[in-house]
């Protein structure tokens, strides 16, 4: 009697969740018959670690696309939080604490602008988060004003770095935890289940009376607000921010590619928290294999481009068997 | 029975005209605070040279947001092209044949886009945002450690030179122009396309074929980020795998500014002509005050935004208050029942 | 009386708005004769330029089904809709127990305890029944900010008992029939704690046993002290089920009676403002019979359409009746090429095997598509580029390329002509029209085609009544110029003035092809329900 509110889509969720376990498997399996030191408590770690900061714009991604929308500028928000958040680490010693309050405010408020131009002006979210892509970048350089941040306090590095356990990294723990969390929300609160219902179908959603411009009002920031959080989580690794941080990583892309190839729909309504996870640990996955394959980086971005055609593709079919089962029902049994 | 009037005036150019306006004022700004900015005319002319890979990348924009798509992969498409033209004419191959090398391929990347966006009916945005890195990745693999630069003298005249005091880059820009309006109001095609970006399902219905049109538009985005990257190699003397990706956000303010709408149908590609010079000149005039290049960018991005909301603003029916025009769009986007 | 307190358990425990709360401490209406009332005064409304609602004035009171008749187009459905809070009025007032309601939204209707029952059930169609039921007040969990899922799915199968629909909250939405989804909508009225319920044509898409559930269910709720509203055409349901009638035309209240108060006939009259003239159809009774020019072969296209089989002749008008639901749009949308199918067409001699749009409107078919504001006119287009859109590439051309705009314009300003388009300019966007003008202007479309076969679905919708007329004149010309002419449409008064021969469809299969005479509104209504 727990799920009760459980998504129907469950079973092809279950079929995503199976083929990218499989699909990790497989690669972790030959990536280790070639170079043994991929099956590594060290090498785990790393790409456990590595996938943290994905995961969070992750999570905050599959908000918006939920309902039905898309966020083209998290990564200058990311950008900015760790630039804001590392100075005053760097400058004033600002604690872990305060400083993850710090990094979710800047992206609470540069959420609540693409919030404010998405769904109070109606704009088209790829334009309008389009545009902000670049006015947060450009405030990323303002912010910065040719400095850079290089030496944050040991702490945060430690919780980036250090394993809590072999092969379990400490950010692992803080990403299962968001993770955990999130698919609460989205499960079990009104809110969450607005997101859905939303992005599933909006105007049936309107006539229920479900609140259509708060829901995608909130939508867009928390995704911001995850963003910002990301950026902290950025901090943690590297332990340094400049002016292009977020966007020289391709963020967007790689935030976006993880809700995909977890299972989040673009066209809304379906998808999850777990699936962001799971998307951005198999892109860090395949990314490692990659660089132990001797391909060389260069061709990262054009696998992760492969990688998102591949996921929209093998969605579009499961979701056209789903819609048919539909229909059918619907007309048949009256 | 009373006849209909076939009318052949127009539509008044509100837009068109307040676009002229604003150019005509930027300029007038920029010669009496800048003091290399005019120089009798010919300065003016010479700096379109820096902004006509933009222009000619915003025009296949332009025709993609008419059918109410978008595709994002053409400023990466363009470095892709600027790439192969400079790599060929390093291996020796004739100027002719490296840029039809150059377009062909990117062409190529274009009419791929179309494919799988109108035959798998998979949305543009996520389809071009995946082959914008794709080309990205093919660019820098191709480039190597050391793009190629230092081209011949006579395809640099492609970039930098001039015919009867007119810069060689300008005039293509203005005869691609010229073809694409006559493109999108003169043939059936174009036609075409109009309607599908009006109403993709009302086109269905009308024995249009969306297909065939998506995969020509996506064509001619891909050919029109070919010319542009061989226009980028020609005026740096140089191929870098992200020159052409910086230019796509200019080159879609470009078309919003220029009017088009951004779900399709409504647009001229004349008022987008008007949007590249008043941008391009705009950008020209901040870096020639010394503004730096991502001051441009954020001015770039405040611009697409603030065009988007006085489009808003201006779609108000009269006497409807901004909050409800607001509603309005919201509704639109979302498709929600009721008044339009 | 359970649901009731079910739903106010879960709405206080949801803490929601303090309007309904107070409505609810109010006495319950049906017992001690606290009068609800629902008022609307005045309403005004038009869409794109056309007006729908003009100054009508009706009300909804505590205990009674009040009935909105009127014919297809008369805004019946679009007052409910104002009630309801989906579209918003251009003028006059909405008044709740007296209270103004501003600006109102489906959400705040539902606060207020207002809920509109739409014709086709929207639920949707992952989530479980019980959250279908809930959804948009979702009642809270014991931690405050979550959902209570548990109680949730226990009162829900209480009020699914309620409403008489027996399966299980956790079942999916999408795995229920469309009468069963019904039910589902009606358990969210009551859900939402809900004082006025309207029904908009909810029976239309149901079969004769589903519609006496809803019936019974009404009844129910009606002597539990709800005002409800309901709207249909069929009028036998209408005097059933009613206690007040309101007859709509035009957009304007044009009659009201109590129950037993007015005849079956007056209530036609006042609905269509004439007498049936059925009596038009002698005047093309005798073209003579022709090839062919339609001829469609066990068309099947799951799952709404099993095996359709229909000739249309040359300068015949044939009729296609049926319920919503029954496939005929769906065979229309097939023969077209929109839809994937078996079974064969053939257009005027020629196979077609896999028609798109394209091929079929080049071998002389053309479809004349149901939703007019969707798949018909391009709103914002002018009228020229809106005639010519289905027949652009046959327009005459400079130097083989460049369109003749000119000459586009006097060839679409000749064809609007020959269907009588009133409108100044021909640069003014086709929004602008009235929706019989619209209509017309679609026709000239197909008439540029010069087709052999059209198929025209519910060529009158959304025309005012007294432009349907010129639209039948319309058909009756092309059938005379030799095209043959499929007219699908639920107005069976409309097919018995038109039609030659008409066929008639229930669940995707033919059931009865009915000729001359014995085309009536009793012949077509047995078939349409599957009755032989």
């Amino acid at each position: 009697m727990v799920s009760q509110g459980r998504l129907a889509s469950r079973n092809i969720w279950r079929r995503r969740e199976l083929l990218l376990v499989v699909a990790m498997a497989a690669i972790v399996v030959a990536s280790t018959l070639a170079h043994p030191y991929f099956w590594s408590s060290r090498n785990i770690s790393f790409i456990l670690a590595d996938s943290m900061v994905v995961t969070f714009l992750a999570l905050g991604e599959t908000f918006v696309m939920l309902a039905r929308g898309i966020d083209l500028s998290v990564a200058p928000i990311l950008g900015l939080s760790a630039v804001i958040v590392g100075f005053r680490a760097q400058d004033h010693g600002l604690g872990l604490v305060p400083a993850v309050f710090l990094g979710a405010a800047v992206g609470i408020v540069l959420g609540v602008g693409n919030a404010l131009l998405v769904s109070i002006v109606g704009l088209p979210p790829i334009i309008a988060t389009l545009g902000t892509l670049s006015v947060y970048g450009g405030l990323q350089f303002v912010v910065t004003g040719g400095r850079q941040v290089d030496h944050v306090p040991t702490t945060y590095t430690n919780v980036g770095t250090r394993d809590f356990f072999k092969g379990v990294p400490y950010v692992l723990l803080i990403g299962l935890a968001a993770v955990v969390i999130t698919a609460g929300v989205l499960r079990h609160t009104p809110f969450g289940r607005s997101v859905y219902a939303v992005g599933d179908d909006v105007e049936a959603a309107y006539r229920a009376g479900i609140p259509v411009r708060r829901t995608l009002f909130l939508s867009y920031v928390v995704c911001g607000f995850f963003a910002g959080l990301a950026g902290v989580v950025y901090l943690m690794r590297t332990g340094s921010a400049v002016a292009t941080t977020g966007t020289d990583t391709n963020s967007n892309l790689l935030a976006i590619a993880a809700a995909l190839i977890g299972g989040t729909a673009l066209t809304g309504g379906r998808g999850g928290a777990f699936g962001g996870l799971l998307g951005a640990v198999f892109l860090s996955l395949t990314l490692t294999a990659m660089v132990f394959a001797r391909i060389q980086p260069v061709w990262q971005p054009a696998g992760v481009g492969v990688l998102i055609l591949l996921a929209v593709v093998f969605d579009r079919r499961t979701r056209r068997g789903a819609v048919t089962r539909w229909r059918r029902k619907a007309q048949t049994q009256s | 029975m009373t006849s209909i009037a076939v009318d052949t005036r127009r539509r008044p150019a509100v837009w068109g005209t307040a676009l002229a306006v604003a150019i005509a004022a930027e300029l007038v700004y920029f010669t009496l605070t800048t003091r290399h900015f005019a120089e009798h005319g010919h300065g003016m002319l010479v700096l379109t040279e820096q902004f006509m890979p933009t222009g000619v990348l915003a025009l296949g924009a332009a025709l993609v947001i008419l059918t109410g798509n978008i595709d994002l992969s053409s400023g990466a498409v363009a470095s892709l092209s600027a790439i192969i033209v400079g790599t060929q004419l390093h291996d020796g191959a004739s100027i002719a044949s490296a840029i039809v090398v150059a377009v062909v391929v990117a062409t190529g990347v274009g009419a791929l886009n179309g494919a799988v966006i109108s035959l798998l009916h998979i949305d543009s945005l996520l389809v071009t945002l995946a082959t914008q890195f794709i080309a990205g990745s093919v660019a820098t693999s191709i480039g190597g450690e050391n793009p190629p630069y230092n081209f011949s003298r006579i395809f640099l005249r492609l970039g930098t030179g001039t015919v009867a005091g007119l810069p060689i880059a300008l005039l293509i820009f203005l005869v691609l122009a010229a073809a694409t309006a006559l493109l999108v109001t003169r043939t059936v095609f174009g036609r075409s396309l109009v309607l599908i970006g009006y109403s993709r399902s009302a086109a269905d219905y009308s024995g249009i074929s969306a297909t065939r049109v998506l995969m020509g538009v996506f064509t001619l985005s891909g050919f029109a980020a070919g010319v542009s990257g061989v226009l980028l190699a020609a005026f740096y003397n140089a191929a870098r795998a992200d020159s052409g990706t910086t230019l796509l956000l200019p080159a879609i303010t470009m078309v919003v500014l220029g009017g088009v709408d951004i779900f399709g149908g409504r647009g001229r590609v004349g008022e987008v002509v008007l949007a590249v010079f008043l941008l391009g000149f705009l950008t020209q005039g901040l870096l020639i005050e010394g503004y730096s290049s991502l001051t441009a960018t954020m001015v770039t991005g405040l611009l697409l935004i603030a065009a988007l909301v006085l489009k808003v603003w201006l779609s108000r029916a009269p006497g409807q208050s901004l909050s409800r025009a607001m509603q309005n769009a919201l509704r639109r986007r979302l498709r929600l029942a009721g008044p339009s | 009386m359970d649901w009731r307190q079910y739903a106010g358990r879960c709405r206080n425990g949801a803490g929601e708005a303090s309007v309904t709360t107070r409505a609810e401490q109010t006495p319950s209406p049906g017992i001690d004769g606290f009068a609800l009332t629902y008022t609307a005064q005045g309403i005004c409304k038009s869409f794109s330029g056309v007006r729908v609602l003009a100054d009508v004035n009706v009300d909804f009171k505590a205990g009674e089904v009040h009935t909105l008749l009127g014919e297809n187009g008369a805004g019946k459905s679009t007052l409910l809709k104002i009630m309801a809070g989906v579209y918003s009025h251009d003028a006059g007032e909405l008044r709740l127990n007296g209270e103004l309601l501003h600006g109102l939204s489906p959400r705040d209707a539902q606060r207020h305890g207002v809920y509109l029952v739409p014709q086709e059930p929207r639920l949707m169609p992952d989530l479980s029944v019980a959250e279908n039921v809930y959804l948009g007040a979702l009642p809270r969990g014991g931690l405050r900010f979550n959902v209570g899922w548990r109680s949730m799915a226990d009162h829900a199968r209480e009020l699914l008992s309620a409403v008489g629909l027996h399966v299980s909250p956790h079942s999916l939405a999408g795995d229920l029939s469309l009468a069963q989804q019904q039910l589902v909508e009606c358990a969210r009225a009551l859900a939402h704690g809900c004082k006025v319920v309207f029904f908009d044509e909810s029976t239309s898409p149901l079969t004769a046993y589903d519609a006496d559930r809803l019936f019974q269910l009404m009844n129910q709720l009606r002597g539990e002290g709800l005002a409800l509203g309901f709207i249909s055409h069929r009028l036998d349901e209408v005097e059933a089920i009613s206690d007040r009638i309101t007859v709509l035309r035009d957009g304007r209240v044009v009659g009201e009676a109590e129950r037993g108060a007015i005849t079956r006939a007056e209530m036609t009259r006042l609905m269509v403002g004439r007498e049936l003239a059925i009596t038009a159809r002698a005047a093309h009774e005798k073209v003579a019979p022709a090839k062919p020019v339609l001829d469609v072969q066990h068309l099947a296209s799951p799952p709404q359409v099993k095996d359709m089989t229909v000739q249309v002749r040359a300068g015949e008008i044939v009729g296609f009746a049926g319920l919503v639901g029954s496939g005929r749009t769906e065979f229309a949308e097939s023969v077209f090429g929109l839809r994937a199918f078996t079974g064969s067409i053939t257009i005027d001699g020629r196979t077609s095997a896999r028609p798109t749009p394209r091929k079929s409107i080049d071998r002389g078919l053309v479809y004349l598509a149901e939703d007019r504001g969707r798949n018909g006119v391009f709103a914002e287009v002018d009228l020229s580029r809106n005639v010519t859109a289905s027949t652009i590439r046959r327009l005459p051309r400079k130097m083989r390329v460049l369109l003749g705009l000119s000459e586009e314009r006097s060839i679409a300003r000749d064809a609007l002509q020959s269907t009588r388009v009133k409108a100044a300019t021909m640069a003014s966007p086709i929004k602008t029209l009235s929706g019989g003008n619209q209509q017309r202007a679609l026709f000239a479309r197909w008439i540029l085609a010069h087709p052999k076969v059209a198929i025209l679905d519910e060529p009158t919708r959304g025309v005012d009544v007294g432009a349907k007329e010129g639209i039948y004149e319309i058909i009756e010309q092309l059938a005379k110029e030799g095209v043959g002419v499929l007219v699908i449409s639920s107005e069976m008064e409309e097919l018995i003035r038109l039609c030659d021969r008409v066929y008639v469809a229930y669940e995707g299969r033919i059931t009865g092809e009915l000729l001359g005479d014995d085309i009536s509104l009793e012949s077509m209504g047995r078939l349409a329900v599957g009755a032989t």
